[in-house]
């Protein structure tokens, strides 16, 4: 979302208003009323940046979590956390006790870099390597546990923390989802990227419905 | 910084539309009947005495209240508000500052916008109500105080009065926006 207060338009997430827009608006109104478009343009902004924030405070992490989420206890092997983020196209679980208690989040990554692919950020970067070195040496692996690679403790949240917060604990980390805890910090649910851009688009309608009177 | 500043001054919006032609009749209409009844009452009750129902600046008001009845600056509270604040502040200055009349009708005027301002009753007429009761002459000098009951508040009534049944004849039309 983007509004430029000082062009002649002004784009929103999908809303681009002119002063055209705004004009014939105000001649569809009768009598005369005392503000120019330019008044108008302005008021909208701010309410709407008002309308996108009071949106971003009322969702909370409870209302968009994904539940029940996957998850596996340490001693989960290694292969079994490998097929569950392969079958269900996820890119990371928890790793909770017997009490469902998160200890850890354990992803993609982490298991790459214990295939000794050490810093590498991306699938395509391991093919890249792959190619370069002409064939995947396969490196024989102490196959380990969720336990032993997971990374610990994890950055978790509670239901009701709100999106703003939310979207700010995700880039701030630089982490991919959060597992939602209740206060014993066991795990509820799981909050993913995707999932906060799915609640953003839903809220990307026009906020406002003047009907005439 | 000084570019902005000069930049400024060449606007960055444009006029409001033109309102269509029952707009303008109502405006009219309204606007007649007003000052009718304030004019009427003044010179069939008022001609001869020492008071006086009509001034200046009702035609200002008349103005908002038929002409921009959406307007914030033309509801009740800053009609009547204005008005009666700007009378009491205008003819105060005039009181302490007098024989300077300019500096007591600077000061008046200025006194009643920033008033007018705190408590949200900002109606522009106010400003000629109050410069009125500086440079209104003899007549409005030997009212004082009860200018701001007669002719202020009672004309204000008058108009107010027409106003709510005019402005309310027209489907299209609706006054007040509010009243506190």
């Amino acid at each position: 979302m983007q509004s430029d207060q000082k062009g002649t338009t002004v784009s929103f997430s999908g809303v681009g208003l002119t002063d055209e827009d705004i004009y014939e608006a105000m001649k569809a109104i009768p009598g005369y009323i005392d503000i120019t478009p330019g008044d108008f343009k302005e008021i909208y902004c701010l309410a709407y940046n008002h309308a996108v924030e009071r949106f971003a405070r009322s969702v909370s992490a409870g209302d968009i979590m994904v539940k029940p989420a996957f998850h596996v206890l340490p001693d989960t092997p290694l292969a079994e956390v490998a097929e569950i983020l392969g079958t269900h196209g996820i890119s990371g679980l928890p790793v909770v006790d017997a009490d469902r208690k998160v200890l850890g989040v354990v992803s993609e990554k982490d298991i790459l870099s214990q295939l000794g692919f050490k810093d590498t950020v991306s699938f395509m970067a391991i093919v890249t390597q792959c190619l370069r070195a002409g064939g995947c040496i396969s490196v024989p692996v102490r196959a380990p546990t969720a336990g032993e690679i997971m990374v610990s403790p994890a950055i978790t949240t509670s239901p009701e923390t709100p999106l703003v917060e939310l979207v700010k604990l995700l880039s701030e980390n630089r982490i991919n989802r959060l597992p939602v805890t209740d206060s014993e910090g066991r795990l509820l649910g799981i909050l993913a990227r995707s999932d906060i851009v799915n609640a953003a688009s839903r809220s990307g309608t026009c906020p406002w419905n003047i009907s005439g009177r | 910084m000084s570019m902005e500043y000069f930049r400024k001054m060449k606007g960055s919006s444009q006029s409001p539309p033109r309102v269509k032609l029952p707009e303008i009749a109502w405006s009219w209409v309204g606007s007649l009947l007003g000052i009718a009844a304030v004019g009427y009452l003044n010179d069939r009750y008022f001609e001869g005495t020492d008071l006086i129902l009509i001034i200046g600046s009702f035609g200002a008001s008349a103005v908002l209240i038929f002409g921009a009845i959406k307007s914030p600056l033309a509801q009740p509270p800053n009609l009547m508000g204005g008005h009666v604040l700007s009378a009491l502040i205008g003819v105060s200055a005039y009181k302490v500052l007098a024989p300077h009349l300019w500096l007591a009708a600077a000061v008046g005027v200025a006194t009643a916008i920033a008033v007018m301002h705190a408590t949200k009753t900002l109606h522009p007429p106010g400003g000629a109500t109050a410069l009125i009761a500086v440079i209104g002459g003899e007549k409005i000098h030997n009212l004082g105080y009860l200018y701001a009951l007669i002719p202020v508040a009672a004309g204000a009534a008058i108009m107010l009065v027409v106003a709510l049944l005019i402005n309310n004849i027209p489907k299209t039309r609706r006054y007040p926006e509010f009243w506190m």
